[in-house]
C-alpha cells in the first residue's frame, strides 16, 4: 500500500498538484488509520494531499485510474475510457492504468487553464518555478498593443494577485492613519489603573472618510485589454471604497462588474461601437451625476479617439471640478497622443493627472499612485 | 486519540450534525491523527457548527478565536498583565524586597492573560480550538499560528516555551476570502464543506424542525437547493433554510405555492438584487421542487 500511495503522490505532482513530503507522510498514516475502503480511501487522500479546492476533480480522476475499483474493473474502465477518449489501455493494471490516465489528461481541451499551463511546464519544479517568475516578469513589460489572447488570459492571475496586494495596502494605510495626536486626558485616566504610570499612552481616534471610486474603462477593440486589466486590478480593491461604480464605455455607458477575471456588462455594450467619448460623457453628465461626488475619485482609461465625433471637453471640465479627483490612463505611448482623431489634449487640462501606461507595471505604478 | 470512523459517525449523528462521508472521514483523520483541521467551503454550510458539534461530540469545551482584520499577538496568544504587575512592583518596593527578587517573579504564569490561543493549549484536558474565519486575519498572523499549530506550543519570550498537556482538537475555517499560506495549509487535513443536497437538507429540517410536514419539508429543500443554482450574490445558507422551514409552520403554511414563497422569500434571500433575481424564478423553482 505505502508503494501505491507513493505512486499516487508522484502522479499528482507529475499532474502539477505540489505534495509535500511531510504531506506524503499524513498520507500514509492516514491510511493506516482509516484503512482501505475505496471511499474511505479516496477522502483520507484528498483531506491529506489535496488542499486547494480546485484541484479536486482532478485528484479524482487520478485517484480513479490509480485505484480502480476491484470486481468491476470492467466498469471502471469504461468510465476511464470517457475520459481517454477510447484509449483501449486504461483496463490494465494501476501503473499503466495510471500512465494511461495521464496521457489521456494531457490532450483533453477546455481543461482549466492554469493547469494547462502548468502541465506545460518543465517537470522539475525549481525550473518550473523560475520559468513562471521568468514569464510574469516579460508579462508585466510586455505592451498592451502586442497581447494575445493568451497573454490576457494569464495577465489576468496575475492582476488578481496585485489587486489583493493593493486592497491590503489601502487597509493597512488605512490604520496607520487612523492614529491619532494623543489623547491626553485618556492617557492619565488610563494611568491610573497602572500606579499613575502612563504606560499605555492612549490616541484620539481618527476616522478618515473612504473616497467615492468610479471607474470609466474603454472597451473597444484597441485599449480593452488594458481595460480589461486594469478593472480586474481595482475590482478586488473595490470594495474598500466607500462606494465603487465600474463602467465599461464604447459609444454608450454600461455598468459592469469583474466575475472571476473577467468584465461582466449589466447592460447593452456594443462592442463594435465607434468610440464617442463625447456622448459618454453627455450621458455620464446627465443621467449618473449622482455618482459624482466630492469625494470621488475619477479614474478614465481610454485613448480619446473619438471617431472626429465632438469631445465635449466642456463637460470633462464640470465633471472634473464636481470631483475629487480625476485621473485619465492612457494605454497608448506617448508619441502617439494627439496624432490621428486622438483629442488627449482637449481632456488633459481637465484632468488632475495622466499616465502614460503601456504596459502592467506602469498601469499598477499609476494605480498604486492614484488610490 | 483512540476513536474508530464508527464511533465518529454515530457521535456527528448524535450530536445532530448530519453529514457525509467526506466529513466523517476528515473529521476521523483529525482526531487520530492530532492535525488541525481546515474546514472551507461557502458561508452558511455548516463550518463553525461543525466545531460545536465535535466539542459536543467529546464532550469538552469549546475555545474560540474569531478572526477579524487586524488580530494580533496580545488578543490571540497571551499578553502580559500590566497592571498587576506594577501593583506588585509597588507592594515589593513598600516592603523594601530589592529588583532582583521582584523582576524574578513578575513575569510568571500570575501575571500571564490568558487569550484563546494560549487557553486551549494551557487546559489541562484536550478541548476543541475553533479559529474561525482565519481568512478575515491579516496574512502576518497565520505566522504566529504555524507553531501553534504544528508543535502544539507557545512560546513566550521571558518565560520560555509552553507546551500542551493535552493536544487540542483544532478546527480552522475560511470562506477562500483569500488564499490562505502554504505554510500554514500544509500543516492542515483539508475539508470542503459545500451545501448539502436536497435529500440531506431535508433531513437536517426535519430534525431540526419537526413540525413542519414532510411533504413541505422536501419541496422547501429542493427549493433551496434550486435557489443556490442561481448566481445569487450570496446563496442561502442552511440556517436560513431552517429560518424558513420555522417561518412557514408559524404561518401554518400546509402547501407551497407562488404567493407564499413570494411573501417569505425575504427570510432566504437577503440582498435586493437577489430577491428580484429570485422572484422572477419562483414559479419555475417551484415547478422544479414539485416535480419528483
Amino acid at each position: 500500500m505505502r508503494a501505491r500511495i507513493l505512486d499516487f503522490v508522484q502522479t499528482l505532482r507529475a499532474e502539477g498538484v505540489d505534495v509535500s513530503v511531510a504531506e506524503t507522510m499524513d498520507a500514509a498514516r492516514a491510511v493506516a488509520a482509516a484503512g482501505v475502503e475505496r471511499e474511505v480511501l479516496r477522502e483520507s487522500l484528498a483531506a491529506c494531499l489535496v488542499k486547494n479546492e480546485d484541484d479536486r476533480p482532478l485528484f479524482d480522476r487520478l485517484f480513479d485510474a490509480a485505484f480502480p475499483l476491484v470486481g468491476a474493473a470492467r466498469e471502471a474502465g469504461k468510465r476511464r475510457k470517457r475520459v481517454a477518449g477510447g484509449d483501449g489501455a486504461a483496463t490494465r493494471a494501476s501503473g499503466q492504468g495510471t500512465a494511461a490516465g495521464r496521457g489521456s489528461l494531457r490532450e483533453e481541451p477546455g481543461d482549466i487553464p492554469r493547469r494547462a499551463r502548468r502541465r506545460e511546464m518543465p517537470r522539475d519544479a525549481s525550473e518550473a518555478r523560475r520559468g513562471r517568475v521568468a514569464r510574469r516578469l516579460a508579462l508585466i513589460r510586455l505592451p498592451f498593443r502586442e497581447f494575445t489572447a493568451r497573454d490576457v488570459q494569464e495577465a489576468r492571475d496575475v492582476v488578481r494577485e496585485l489587486g489583493r496586494g493593493l486592497r491590503a495596502r489601502l487597509a493597512r494605510r488605512e490604520r496607520q492613519a487612523r492614529r491619532g495626536r494623543l489623547d491626553f486626558r485618556r492617557t492619565i485616566r488610563s494611568s491610573l489603573a497602572m500606579g499613575g504610570v502612563p504606560a499605555r499612552p492612549r490616541f484620539r481616534a481618527r476616522r478618515p472618510g473612504r473616497p467615492d471610486l468610479v471607474v470609466l474603462c474603454d472597451l473597444s477593440g484597441s485599449v480593452a485589454a488594458a481595460s480589461e486589466l486594469l478593472l480586474g486590478l481595482i475590482a478586488p480593491a473595490a470594495g474598500w471604497f466607500r462606494r465603487s461604480h465600474l463602467f465599461a464605455y464604447v459609444d454608450r455607458l454600461c455598468a459592469v462588474s469583474i466575475e472571476d477575471g473577467h468584465v461582466a456588462p449589466e447592460g447593452v455594450l456594443d462592442l463594435h461601437a465607434r468610440s464617442d467619448f463625447g456622448r459618454v460623457l453627455d450621458e455620464l453628465w446627465h443621467t449618473h451625476r449622482d455618482v459624482l461626488t466630492r469625494s470621488t475619485l475619477l479614474l478614465v482609461l481610454g485613448d480619446a479617439r473619438n471617431n472626429r465625433r465632438p469631445p465635449r471637453a466642456e463637460l470633462l471640465r464640470a465633471v472634473g471640478d464636481r470631483v475629487e479627483r480625476l485621473v485619465w490612463i492612457v494605454p497608448e505611448p506617448r508619441a502617439r497622443w494627439d496624432t490621428g482623431d486622438s483629442v488627449l489634449s482637449r481632456y488633459a487640462p481637465a484632468c488632475d493627472a495622466v499616465f502614460e501606461c503601456v504596459d502592467l507595471s506602469a498601469l499598477v505604478a499609476a494605480v498604486r499612485q492614484t488610490l | 486519540m483512540d476513536v474508530t470512523r464508527e464511533q465518529v459517525r454515530d457521535g456527528l449523528r448524535a450530536a445532530r450534525y448530519i453529514t457525509n462521508a467526506r466529513v466523517e472521514t476528515a473529521v476521523f483523520l483529525a482526531l487520530v491523527l492530532e492535525k488541525p483541521l481546515l474546514a472551507e467551503g461557502p458561508a452558511g454550510a455548516g463550518k463553525t457548527e461543525l466545531a460545536k458539534v465535535l466539542a459536543e461530540m467529546l464532550q469538552t469545551d469549546l475555545v474560540r478565536l474569531q478572526c477579524y482584520e487586524g488580530l494580533d499577538e496580545a488578543r490571540a496568544l497571551f499578553e502580559w498583565n500590566y497592571q498587576k504587575q506594577l501593583l506588585r512592583i509597588q507592594a515589593d518596593r513598600a516592603e523594601g524586597r530589592g529588583w532582583d527578587e521582584v523582576s524574578h517573579h513578575i513575569f510568571s504564569r500570575e501575571f500571564l492573560l490568558e487569550r484563546p490561543l494560549s487557553r486551549a493549549i494551557t487546559a489541562p484536558r484536550t478541548v476543541v480550538l475553533l479559529i474561525d474565519e482565519v481568512d478575515k486575519a491579516d496574512p502576518e498572523f497565520e505566522a504566529f499560528l504555524l507553531e501553534v499549530l504544528s508543535d502544539f506550543q507557545v512560546s513566550v519570550p521571558e518565560l520560555g516555551t509552553i507546551r500542551a498537556q493535552q493536544r487540542p482538537v483544532v478546527v480552522l475555517t475560511s470562506n477562500r476570502t483569500r488564499e490562505l499560506s502554504e505554510a500554514l495549509v500544509r500543516r492542515c487535513l483539508h475539508l470542503f464543506v459545500d451545501f448539502p443536497g436536497p435529500d440531506t437538507e431535508a433531513e437536517i429540517v426535519a430534525l431540526k424542525v419537526p413540525e413542519l410536514d414532510e411533504r413541505l419539508r422536501v419541496q422547501v429543500a429542493r427549493f433551496v437547493a434550486g435557489l443556490r443554482k442561481l448566481d445569487l450574490r450570496k446563496a442561502p445558507s442552511i440556517a436560513e433554510t431552517l429560518d424558513w422551514a420555522r417561518g412557514l409552520c408559524a404561518l401554518g403554511v400546509h402547501e407551497l405555492d407562488a404567493a407564499t414563497v413570494r411573501q417569505t422569500l425575504a427570510l432566504i434571500v437577503k440582498h435586493e438584487e437577489d430577491l428580484r433575481k429570485a422572484e422572477s424564478k419562483v414559479s419555475t423553482l417551484l415547478a422544479a421542487a414539485a416535480r419528483s
